[in-house]
């Protein structure tokens, strides 16, 4: 896969059809990927595709000028699809290079799983269903379904939807729903006084960085409504009240354009499990209008659209 | 010191063509609701941002009323289809979160169902005095502070 990458990369480049290739490089820590956006031959060598390519990349073409060959996963080729729905990327504007996932590793379960710390691993094998850590002298088998990110157990278009090069061979999903929403369905079940004082806890740790929404391809506003002062809705000090509001609203600015890509969770440095908010918003836009993310490019973006027929059960 | 009883205190954001008008015809037709409600007039229930619910909740009201046209009354053709959207994911989020659904309520209610907007906030005021004064957003006061 990442032979044909490279050889699909400099062909666009070459021809012209692009000016820059947006794709994974290797990151400054073991094992981790970082984007690598280039418009030199050169560069081409240092992208990689491997099951650690977490990034969501969807979210430069509309903040760079010019034609991009983007790589992207089943999941970002959802938040690309939806940016093409919102009129934010121009579909002639893009190449996409589809590349068929299995699954992305998350580094944080791995280190649980093997009990060693990530600098002493010297290399990753994917064979089959397992992963063959070697360590200094030693050797351990991890089940990749174990060490995989929860978004990924239910879903379920591993395979880019929308891509003018497919990188690989198409990969069948993962029908793992139950998996993947065990923590909001555990969340359900406890009391409503429970769960407020959970997303209090949550939100004190809040520092307010923004990581989530400047990470989110779906939060393409020019300007947020947290950087509007007149009126100020939020605040510009960190309370937990002011934290738990800025989310909130933001989880219903995405909904419907969220595609449980799990940026914001990862890119989160205090670790609040924001795809609980994210994943539940995709459960209740599915059940309520039908609507799955970035299925259809061609689609009216969910809330600028509506049917005589919409529910209506909640409104006296 | 006389303890003076709690009495909720809910907002109401209701539409300028429909609701507000229908609000007004209670009052003209000397019918008689709930004092505990604030009556808000915006444009249309498409007007109504979630962050106005929340903005409303943290500011420490006990409830907030949407109200808008019937579904095909609107006066902008389509602003409270849109709506409707909204408020459905906007009512299943902050149950989510913790937050009790009786302190929310949407209703359509068209200008000349003044004793519908009675029923309607009498109801919703009753909901509220149930579930009692909203203390969700105040921080909790820790022994010796």
């Amino acid at each position: 896969m990442e032979n044909k990458l490279k050889e699909e990369a400099r062909k666009l480049l070459k021809e012209g059809k692009v000016d820059y290739i947006v794709g994974y490089g290797k990151g400054t820590v073991k094992f981790r990927t970082s984007p690598l956006i280039t418009n030199k031959e050169e560069d081409i060598e240092g992208l990689v595709i491997n099951p650690f390519i977490a990034n969501n990349l969807s979210r430069y073409p509309a903040e760079i000028k010019g034609k991009l060959g983007i790589v992207v996963k089943g999941c970002d080729s959802r938040s690309l699809v939806s940016l093409i729905q919102d009129n934010k990327v121009k579909r002639d504007d893009i190449v996409i290079l589809g590349v068929p996932c299995e699954g992305v590793v998350d580094i944080k379960k791995l280190v649980e799983q093997i009990g060693a710390d990530i600098d002493q691993v010297k290399e990753i094998d994917k064979e089959g269903d397992n992963l063959i850590v070697k360590m200094d002298g030693s050797k351990k088998t991890v089940l990749f379904g174990d060490v995989i990110f929860d978004k990924c157990f239910g879903c379920e278009y591993p395979t880019p939807l929308e891509y003018d090069i497919l990188l690989g061979s198409e990969v069948s999903p993962r029908v793992e729903l139950e998996k993947s929403l065990k923590k909001i369905k555990e969340f359900e079940d406890i009391n409503a006084p429970e769960r407020w004082r959970y997303w209090k806890e949550q939100f004190s740790k809040c520092i307010r960085c923004y990581a989530c929404r400047n990470v989110c391809p779906a939060c393409f506003c020019e300007r947020c409504f947290v950087d509007v002062n007149i009126p100020q809705w939020i605040t510009t000090y960190g309370s937990w009240q002011d934290n738990l509001v800025f989310q909130l609203i933001r989880t219903l600015h995405v909904a419907g354009r969220c595609s449980d890509c799990g940026e914001c969770e990862r890119s989160c440095p205090v670790g609040i499990t924001l795809r609980s908010l994210q994943r539940k918003m995709v459960e209740e836009v599915k059940g309520l209008f039908n609507y799955e993310t970035g299925v259809d490019k061609d689609a009216p973006p969910v809330f600028t659209h509506y049917e005589a027929t919409d529910p209506e059960e909640f409104i006296k | 010191m006389e303890e003076t009883k709690w009495e909720p205190k809910v907002v109401g954001f209701l539409c300028h063509w429909c609701s507000y008008a229908g609000a007004d015809l209670t009052g003209s037709a000397r019918m008689e609701y709930p004092h505990n409600i604030r009556i808000i007039r915006v444009p249309c229930s498409g007007r109504i941002d979630p962050m106005f619910i929340l903005r409303a909740l943290q500011n420490g009201l006990d409830g907030v009323l949407v109200s808008g046209c019937h579904p095909g009354d609107c006066h902008y053709q389509s602003g409270n289809f849109h709506a409707r959207r909204k408020f459905a994911v906007t009512r299943k989020l902050l149950e989510y979160v913790g937050i009790e659904p009786e302190r929310v309520q949407f209703s359509w209610v068209a200008a000349s169902e003044g004793p519908k907007m009675a029923q309607v906030v009498k109801e919703f005021v009753e909901g509220v005095r149930k579930v009692g004064p909203n203390r969700l957003f105040k921080d909790e006061i820790k022994d010796g502070e």
